[in-house]
């Protein structure tokens, strides 16, 4: 496959695409036109990019713009420039410096007294801003390793989803990014589905369940008011693969688990995370947040989703403007309590393959869900062992920050996959388990470009094929 | 434009493999999509039945459908979808049947 031009920098040179745009404002999306919905206008961009700016820094954000001393620490950290090292584009510090430098023109006093000492200069056009775009959204997953290594504290993810944020008020976007932005406005899910086709691919997972452990009494309620836990779920089990909500549902029912899925408010992915939309994040998170409350549950899982759990857990309620009642937490905790209190036994011999793990950056470094699932791998699996380096400072599955939905950086992605690749490698395991979905499809990217001999496993997965169901001594035949 | 070749054809498709022009999908581009992307030899009678309904399905609705209309309509069960295509409904089924990628987390 040919490979999208690129300047010697690096940066992939896509240009913006506003077809779907065009098409929303004609349609009359009512989150186009009630101004939720963002699309691109040529005009005073630059102005308006300014003015956001301006009147949206926070202190951290201050910091960051700030105390960088340009010590070089964070390439170190970055899978892009390990993968391109005699490319000075591909540091952290660089990507952030192209928001500095527009900062200190703009805003600080250095740049407006002596812009060429401090090296300022701000967007001239949308052309500009378009490149910059370019940089937020395509040479940076987002992962924040480099965040965690920079002993001055600057948070170089927070200033990428920062200025993220802004372009999208200005609709200079990936075009990928619009339309679930788009999704998840106008249907309450980021990726379309029907109020029909959701129960309908419930109740047909119900029967598949019920199949499987030969009973009846197996259900997968919706909207049961009361329920102990609100499970909410990622569209794409949904859509293209509900055996994850299968395993849930075996497993909840051998644990003896009052629990529901809401009936709106499921969706618990947050594009609002990767564009920097905090309306758009807050939106979503409240749906969830909502349902919890309507149902008065007493606690909301979150099924095995990076972006989704650091939304949900973490930054939602901030977006949302929301107090925290419930406890809120990812169902890999759920398991781990299952496992401990002993509510569900398990045969570790049914998962002899050498398995690793691989953390969601989300999970791990900022959502600080770290040894959790390896409680539980230990617990269901023979031959578990760890990718170097790990936990906090794993490297990302290259397709995090929404990149997977970015078709147009995917060769600098691939490229930079090596990282990954390598690190894969070097674990022998045949398996690679993670408890996100986006990374499921990022590794399975990477295993396929490398031609790694692995596959891509989930915990609930691992746990639903080491679960001992009372009344059936082997395995279940007929498996999902 | 990203493109594959093979057996002297060229494809035009975006960087993740869908095809760049959906509406010039043939046959004959299914066949080449699942040997370059899917690693298939050739597509048997059940690989027809789940890329015919996905074509028609987005012909008419332009979406990908679910993978529960797949199975209802093809009567498979979902296991079988994932041994038919190994990159599974979305990145496989529909990438043969030449859908654009659809959109989200996949």
């Amino acid at each position: 496959m040919k490979r999208r031009k690129t300047t010697p920098s690096g940066v992939v040179e896509a240009p913006l695409d506003p077809r779907t745009q065009v098409r929303a404002k004609e349609e009359g999306l009512p989150s186009v036109n009630e101004g939720r919905l963002r699309t691109y206008e040529p005009g005073d961009n630059v102005r308006r990019f300014l003015g956001l700016l301006s009147s949206r820094i926070t202190r951290s954000l201050a910091v960051s713009l700030t105390a960088c001393v340009h010590c070089g620490l964070c390439a170190e950290s970055c899978h892009y420039f390990l993968a391109r090292p005699d490319d000075p584009t591909m540091t952290p510090v660089w990507k952030a410096d192209q928001i500095r430098k527009i900062f200190k023109r703009h805003v600080d006093w250095t740049g407006r007294v002596a812009p060429w000492w401090v090296k300022a200069g701000g967007p001239r056009d949308d052309e500009d801003l378009n490149r910059l775009k370019n940089i937020v959204f395509g040479s940076c997953s987002a992962c924040r390793r480099c965040t965690y290594n920079c002993p001055m504290g600057v948070d170089t993810g927070l200033l990428v989803r920062f200025t993220r944020g802004l372009l999208t008020e200005l609709g200079i976007v990936p075009e990928g990014v619009f339309n679930v932005s788009r999704d998840q406005w106008e249907t309450g899910n980021q990726m379309a589905v029907t109020e029909t086709d959701y129960l309908e691919t419930l109740e047909w997972m119900r029967d598949e369940v019920r199949t499987e452990l030969g009973t009846d009494a197996i259900d997968i309620p919706v909207d049961r008011q009361g329920a102990d836990i609100l499970y909410t779920i990622n569209p794409r089990e949904i859509k293209f693969d509900p055996r994850s909500i299968a395993h849930a549902a075996k497993i909840f029912h051998t644990a003896g688990e009052s629990w529901t899925l809401p009936n709106w408010g499921w969706d618990q992915t947050n594009f609002g995370l990767f564009s920097g939309d905090d309306k758009l994040g807050a939106y979503v998170a409240r749906n969830v947040y909502e349902a919890a409350e309507r149902l008065r549950t007493k606690r909301i899982v979150i099924s095995e989703c990076g972006h989704g759990y650091r939304s949900t857990r973490w930054e939602g309620y901030t977006w949302a403007g929301y107090d925290q009642k419930l406890p809120t937490e990812s169902v890999v905790v759920t398991l781990k309590r299952y496992l401990e209190d002993g509510r569900i036994a398990v045969d570790r011999t049914r998962n002899t393959e050498p398995v690793t793990f691989h953390d969601s950056c989300n999970i791990a470094r900022s959502g600080d869900l770290v040894e959790e699932p390896r409680d539980v791998l230990r617990r269901v699996c023979t031959d578990f062992r760890e990718m170097f380096p790990n936990r906090r400072e794993n490297f990302c599955c290259t397709g995090g920050g929404g990149l997977l939905s970015m078709a147009e950086y995917r060769p600098l992605r691939l490229e930079v996959a090596k990282i990954k690749a390598d690190q894969l490698r070097a674990t022998g395991a045949e398996l690679v388990c993670t408890m996100c979905h986006n990374c499921v499809d990022g590794l399975n990217d990477v295993i396929k470009h490398y031609k790694l001999p692995m596959r891509v496993v989930q915990v609930l997965e691992l746990v639903s094929n080491a679960l001992v169901v009372p009344g059936t001594n082997e395995r279940t035949k007929h498996r999902l | 434009m990203a493109h594959i070749e093979i057996e002297g054809r060229r494809i035009e498709v975006n960087e993740e493999g869908f095809l760049a022009h959906p509406e010039e999908w043939t046959e004959e581009t299914a066949r080449l999509l699942a040997k370059a992307e899917e690693g298939l030899d050739g597509l048997t009678a059940e690989h027809w039945a789940v890329v015919k309904f996905i074509r028609d399905y987005y012909l008419e609705k332009n979406l990908a459908p679910m993978v529960r209309k797949m199975c209802q309509a093809t009567g498979f069960p979902l296991m079988k979808i994932y041994d038919l295509f190994p990159s599974g409904p979305a990145k496989g089924a529909c990438k043969v049947a030449g859908l654009p990628k659809p959109d989200g987390c996949v």
